[in-house]
């Protein structure tokens, strides 16, 4: 018996009758990770993992229950769980949940990589990490410490839900990332690096020398920074700034649960939230990005969905249960970190689209503000502030890029900042990331590099 | 002996018939039931067991590790024999000495409570109910956004071929909720208020009411002043903040490998003298409290700060051992880049729970202490924190502004930025009240001197 259809007869034979959905998602998982300490490797890892996550519907509420194994008698156990569940609620729903029509699907769905992680050998990855992190030691004698993390999984996953579907997903990740403590004197610095990919060619687009590169030149700039000023300035944002702008200042507020829970744009589609020159989406599509998927967790197809067109809020991004309620399409953005919890929306390539400025146009006429070259994390609350702590910046001084400026953070509300935005760059970057809303998730975002009349710098000086 | 502890001892023998010099098994997991709430709505629940068993492989320093999801004999084989393939594919680690000896293995009070696991779905589903249902009565503006209440139990078999064969478990219950209030074109942030314990208290009338307050005080908005204030910070917001700098540097893996500001300090004033920070394992009802750490190492108590004065730093027994020291039982396992549950990682130094010792001073005389200044309930951004120099720069996320003595508003867009090294010397005063948020347990404290950005 195939899994799908141990998955659907267990379905069958244990969903209560007043269910009025069902779904169990089954997955096994390989993978390989290999955390590494200045050239130390402290620990190789590899692990088999398989389990199913199970969602039922019933009295107009979710229950949710998970089984580490795919044999017939653990799935039904699950699938009763569920069913209890979701009946415990069911006596307290007001308004009970209603999901959005698909079209049930069924096949079978591979990744298409250049090299396949599986067949490479773990020692040829083992030997790459140690060229990043010795290549960062030969490249400064001021760096102190190398940490590199390297993870990649291989997971076939089969969806089953009682409307029909049965579809069998493969998802690959190889993902790394790498982080460098420098000392002069007394002052201690820090830089990471971050790249993802669907294959092993992880090294390829980015050698592990490139890496050190990177990361060494971005550590040594902060040594050499000054303070950055505190206040409102113009800024230039690059391109993976842009990116956390995208998915945290906006992505998040654009994600249909957290705008029905009362963020910052609930009410507004349709209305102009952004300067013109600012279209943002959210795309399953381009398929070098962590977030390419051909369907969601529930079996919608991913497509590109635009959020905000030329300044105008046009779309948010849903799942069944939210484009149900809001009599939208559900837009394909339900993931779950892994069988162990349930689908939520969650954001897939998220991205500035391209405008036709030179980088130097965009730092014309700035006679003193900052150009935020690359980040060091970000996040956003619901009524719209977000944060994005910045690793590498430069002052910008009579159009000019200038002297490094340390350690910032800049902060704002985003329909003020998107307002802001006066001009978009050429071409489209993406960066490979990770997302936690709860659960961890691949995702990407990008754009080109943005000016901003101004924004908040949390600066020292 | 439980089949837990027998299955790590049996993968520890297979471990070392395939020719492992040490041999370490784990079998960590639970279950978990929540009931959540979501756009003030009681909709989703769920029951999730998952328990996993773990092998650290060790030929000659190569060390190896694998887990698998599933506890049955033949895993703990698998897992044993992939964890020995992983060591011999890895390159030694020539500064590893030896898995942890067995050691004294303290008794905690209050890690486990057995109402907890008798906990019915349709008890939550009314805890739920009248938190949410609290919150919305205190006022019409107010949406109990996120939120829910869980009920978790933990355990751990370790066995060790150095002769470790130790078990433990703990049960958590959490109570939380996030509320949002919106008045025309104002919306306040998401206010959360949580309740973290390891016995069965709910106390749900109150986090919905409390969440519902802050909400409705943040829609009081007034300027912000930009410059340097005493700030007094609830512990939300001081665990946020020593969480990505003060934590690592007193991590001993940082301290030896360069990267702790703190590295060369021991013995030295580091902070203001009126603060004690001591990392307590065995702490009576702490949440992060256990008999023996993720190693199977006993817990115990290590003063980090005492009267301003860097103490001791936090080790596993890999660091300790390179360090030529004894472990202080801070092994942790789970998390991480990805997110993994506890089984599927190898351990790492992580506090217990860190707690500040309180001082003498009420909520009412903190407020009153600070004169001029600002009360800040939470930070947005302290992960994007440099912890190697301790930089931070985060927006202050509820925050409001002091002046004569009383909170008078609340402010929008102010960042608090600074040094956390520079901070802990600048502490001032320290409430009388504690409170666990996460590893902290801590009362507020005031900060003098500290730099607010706004536009």
């Amino acid at each position: 018996m195939s899994v799908a259809d141990t998955l659907s007869s267990a379905l069958g034979r244990a969903m209560d009758v007043r269910a009025s959905y069902g779904e169990i998602r089954a997955q096994q998982t390989q993978s390989t990770a290999v955390a590494m300490r200045d050239g130390r490797v402290e620990a190789l890892s590899q692990a088999v993992e398989s389990g199913a996550g199970v969602r039922v519907l019933l009295g107009g509420a979710w229950g949710f229950s998970t089984s580490n194994s795919l044999k017939k008698g653990d799935l039904l156990k699950a699938v009763r769980n569920a069913c209890r569940m979701a009946e415990a609620t069911s006596r307290v729903v007001r308004e009970p949940v209603k999901l959005a029509d698909v079209r049930p699907v069924r096949g079978s769905v591979r990744v298409h990589v250049k090299v396949d992680h599986r067949s490479v050998d773990v020692s040829r990855k083992v030997g790459d990490l140690l060229e990043l992190s010795k290549n960062c030691f030969s490249h400064d004698s001021r760096v102190r410490s190398v940490t590199v993390s390297y993870a990649d999984l291989a997971t076939d996953q089969t969806l089953v839900t009682s409307e029909g579907t049965s579809l069998e997903q493969e998802k690959l990740f190889a993902w790394n990332y790498a982080w460098i403590t420098v000392k002069e004197g007394d002052r201690l610095a820090s830089a990471r690096d971050e790249i993802g990919a669907h294959g092993y060619e992880l090294f390829e687009t980015n050698s592990p020398d490139a890496i050190a590169r990177r990361v060494v030149e971005r550590a040594q700039n902060q040594l050499r920074a000054k303070p950055a000023k505190g206040g409102e300035y113009p800024c230039v944002l690059g391109t993976n700034v842009v990116g956390v702008l995208a998915h945290e200042a906006v992505g998040h507020i654009c994600e249909a649960d957290l705008t029905l829970a009362g963020s910052a744009i609930q009410g507004m589609l349709g209305e102009n939230v952004a300067s013109e020159v600012v279209t943002i989406c959210d795309s399953a599509l381009l398929s070098e990005g962590f977030g390419a998927i051909r369907y969601d967790d529930e079996g919608v197809p991913g497509e590109r969905t635009v959020l905000i067109d030329k300044g105008v809020l046009v779309g948010l991004m849903h799942n069944r249960e939210t484009a149900g309620k809001m009599e939208a399409k559900p837009t394909g953005n339900a993931r779950a970190q892994d069988f162990r919890v349930p689908p939520l929306i969650r954001m897939r390539n998220t991205y500035f689209e391209a405008g036709d400025h030179a980088f130097e146009e965009l730092l014309e006429g700035i006679s003193f503000g900052y150009y935020l070259e690359s980040f060091r994390g970000g996040q956003a609350n619901l009524d719209g502030t977000f944060t994005v702590g910045i690793q590498n910046a430069f002052e910008i001084s009579h159009g000019e890029l200038g002297v490094p400026a340390r350690n910032l953070g800049i902060s704002g509300n985003t329909l003020a900042t998107l307002r802001e935005v006066e001009a978009c760059g050429r071409g489209l970057e993406l960066e490979c990331g990770r997302c936690g809303k709860g659960q961890l998730m691949f995702q990407s975002s990008g754009g080109p590099p943005v000016r901003v009349r101004k924004i908040l710098v949390g600066g020292t000086d | 002996m439980t089949r837990q502890l027998e299955l790590c001892e049996a993968a520890v023998r297979i471990a070392l018939k395939l020719g492992a010099s040490e041999a370490e098994a784990a079998v960590m997991g639970g279950t978990a039931m929540t009931v959540e709430v979501e756009r003030g709505e009681v909709n989703a629940s769920s029951c999730v067991t998952d328990r996993g068993l773990s092998v650290r492989a060790i030929f000659q320093g190569r060390i190896g590790f694998a887990y698998a999801n599933r506890l049955t004999l033949q895993q703990a084989s698998d897992v044993a024999t992939l964890a020995c393939r992983a060591a011999k594919a890895s390159p030694p680690d020539e500064k590893w000495s030896s898995l942890p000896e067995p050691g004294r293995v303290p008794s905690v009070q209050g890690t486990f409570d057995q109402a907890i696991a008798r906990v019915t779905a349709d008890e939550m589903v009314e805890i739920v109910m009248t938190m949410t249902d609290s919150a919305a009565r205190f006022d019409s503006r107010v949406l109990p956004a996120f939120g829910g209440a869980s009920v978790v139990t933990r355990e751990l078999a370790i066995a060790n071929s150095r002769g470790i064969a130790v078990e433990d478990a703990g049960t958590v219950f959490t109570q939380s909720l996030g509320a949002m209030a919106r008045s025309g074109s104002i919306v306040s942030p998401l206010c959360s208020e949580i309740e973290l314990s390891r016995r069965f208290e709910p106390r749900s009338e109150r986090v919905g009411l409390e969440a519902a307050k802050l909400a409705v005080s943040c829609l009081n908005i007034g300027p912000t002043e930009p410059g340097t204030f005493p700030v007094l910070f609830d512990q939300r917001a001081l665990q946020d903040l020593l969480a990505f700098t003060f934590v690592p540097s007193v991590r001993g893996d940082m301290v030896q490998r360069g990267r702790s500001a703190y590295a060369d300090k021991l013995g030295e004033l580091v902070a203001s003298e009126k603060l004690n920070i001591l990392d307590d394992g065995i702490l009576p009802y702490g949440l992060l409290s256990l008999r023996v750490d993720m190693e199977g190492v006993p817990r115990g108590r290590t003063p980090v700060i005492v009267r301003g004065e860097l103490r001791s730093f936090l080790y596993d027994n890999y660091w300790a051992k390179i360090g030529g020291r004894e472990s202080t039982g801070n092994a942790m396992r789970g998390g991480g880049p990805l997110r993994s549950p506890p089984y599927a990682t190898t351990p790492r130094i992580e506090p217990t729970n860190l707690v500040v010792e309180a001082g003498d001073q009420s909520e009412e005389t903190l407020i009153k202490d600070v004169k001029n200044g600002y009360y800040v309930r939470d930070v947005q951004g302290a992960h994007q924190s440099n912890p190697e120099s301790g930089e931070f720069s985060v927006a202050a996320v509820p925050a409001f502004r002091i002046v004569g003595g009383e909170v008078r508003h609340a402010v929008r867009g102010a960042m608090v930025v600074g040094n956390t090294y520079d901070l802990v010397r600048r502490v001032r005063a320290l409430g009388k009240e504690s409170r666990q948020v996460g590893f902290l347990v801590a009362p507020q404290v005031i900060v003098d001197d500290v730099r607010i950005v706004a536009a």
